[in-house]
């Protein structure tokens, strides 16, 4: 009697040869669907957020959409009357300061310039708007000519005391006659934020003077 | 996707965080306090708020308006964590130009700024500003909540069955668990809070 051969094509031992997976292979497979599919979900969730994400604003951010304040009885340096209406379309960079501040305006306004150079040909759809807090010496003429200094999408606003001080209340700022430089010369003091009016002409955000460049044109980039 | 937003769905519906809506800015001032010293909203800086306006001498009336004031002012003192947040009582006078000595009565601690001025400077903060009557003879009970970057964050105008103190105490505590908490990567959450209106 011979001994049995085994033939490697034997339709029994081939299935069960082909059909079983080793055990460590097995365990594989299920570590990959446990641990695998939580890690792809999490991956296509991350790359979603990264498409899809809003701009995080550097600025605060106002919830309310509500119409910026108007400016009546404000004027440009050419004496045309302020209305805000008319640069729907556009954003508008406001600012309250005067053409005399030794400080905190033109570094302020320079940085915006800086930020309006990020934005390039779109920087033209940019207003930025500067109420003089010192309307009894910033005249038209002045207050324009230095606006002007900054580039063409600077412009000033100005008029009566009285109308410029309805008008920087309700936009929370506050000014008053501050330090005495003799000669005649003194300071003013006031709130130096940049505020933001979206192309809807809603009050959408505000950001302080200090703001760093690159992040102010990001939020313009955005408000666009 | 769809993950994403089954997510900001169950972020809006359960809002695990709640934040005050940033309302508008408040008005910008300069006026002068009971001690003729000079208060501006630059003071407000890096300091909440809380504002009432009232007219001198309504009786009852302001008795439980300055009541609410100060019993907020202990309770925030004691029981709300502003995370070294400075917390301050302003009351606008409705009567202009009311002579600063005679406020110093009504005040009665010194810690709690009475401020007086002329009627426009009134109209353009209480009128204008917080957007309620500034004539005495209309005056209701109302109060705002201000941040320390200027921002309007509660008004209360009517006074409701609910306790007054209560209320402005729970959303205080609401405004300072954001200051305490909306920094580092928490400030995407809070962002997200005020994305998804996640109002008390």
């Amino acid at each position: 009697m011979s001994a049995p051969t085994i033939d490697p094509l034997d339709p029994i031992d081939g299935d069960v040869e082909a059909t079983s997976p080793p055990r460590g292979r097995h365990r594989l497979r299920t570590f990959s669907l446990i641990v695998g599919t939580p890690m792809l979900v999490v991956a296509l969730a991350f790359g979603a957020f990264s498409l899809f994400r809003p701009h995080i604003y550097s600025g605060t951010v106002m919830q309310a959409p509500t119409a910026a304040p108007s400016m009546d009885g404000l004027e440009w340096t050419d004496g045309t009357p302020v209305d805000l209406d008319a640069l729907q379309g556009d954003v508008v960079v406001l600012y309250f300061g005067y053409t005399g501040c030794p400080d905190v305006c033109p570094t302020t306004l320079a940085q915006v310039g800086k930020a309006l150079d990020r934005l390039g040909d779109d920087a033209r759809r940019v207003h930025v708007v500067m109420v003089s807090v010192d309307p009894a010496r910033d005249t038209p003429e002045l207050l324009g000519e230095y606006m002007s200094s900054y580039g063409p999408e600077f412009a000033g606003a100005t008029g009566p005391i009285d109308a410029v001080e309805r008008v920087a209340s309700t936009y929370g700022i506050f000014f008053a006659r501050g330090d005495d430089y003799g000669n005649g010369d003194y300071a003013v003091d006031h709130t130096a934020t940049l505020m933001g009016i979206d192309t809807s002409g809603h009050l959408r955000i505000v950001w302080p003077a200090t703001l760093d460049v690159d992040r102010l044109a990001s939020d313009l980039r955005a408000l666009l | 996707m769809v993950l994403l937003a089954l997510g900001a769905m169950a972020f809006a519906y359960f809002q695990p965080i709640q934040v005050l809506p940033r309302i508008r800015l408040a008005p910008g001032y300069a006026m002068v306090d009971q001690f003729d010293d000079m208060v501006t909203s630059e003071d407000g800086r890096g300091v909440i708020t809380l504002y009432t306006f009232v007219p001198l001498g309504c009786g009852e009336a302001c008795d439980r308006v300055d009541d609410t004031m100060r019993s907020v002012r202990d309770r925030v003192g004691r029981d709300v964590d502003l995370g070294g947040t400075e917390f301050r009582l302003v009351t606008v006078v409705l009567d202009p130009d009311v002579a600063p000595a005679a406020l110093v009565g009504a005040a009665g601690d010194d810690d709690w700024s009475w401020l007086t001025g002329t009627a426009e400077q009134i109209e353009n903060v209480v009128g204008l500003g917080f957007r309620r009557s500034a004539d005495p003879a209309y005056f209701t009970p109302s109060y705002a909540i201000v941040d320390g970057w200027g921002m309007i964050r509660g008004e209360y105008r009517y006074q409701t069955l609910a306790d007054d103190a209560d209320k402005l105490v729970r959303h205080i505590d609401v405004l300072g668990g954001e200051l305490r908490n909306s920094s580092g990567i928490a400030s995407f959450a809070y962002g997200a809070a005020h994305v998804f209106q996640c109002y008390p």
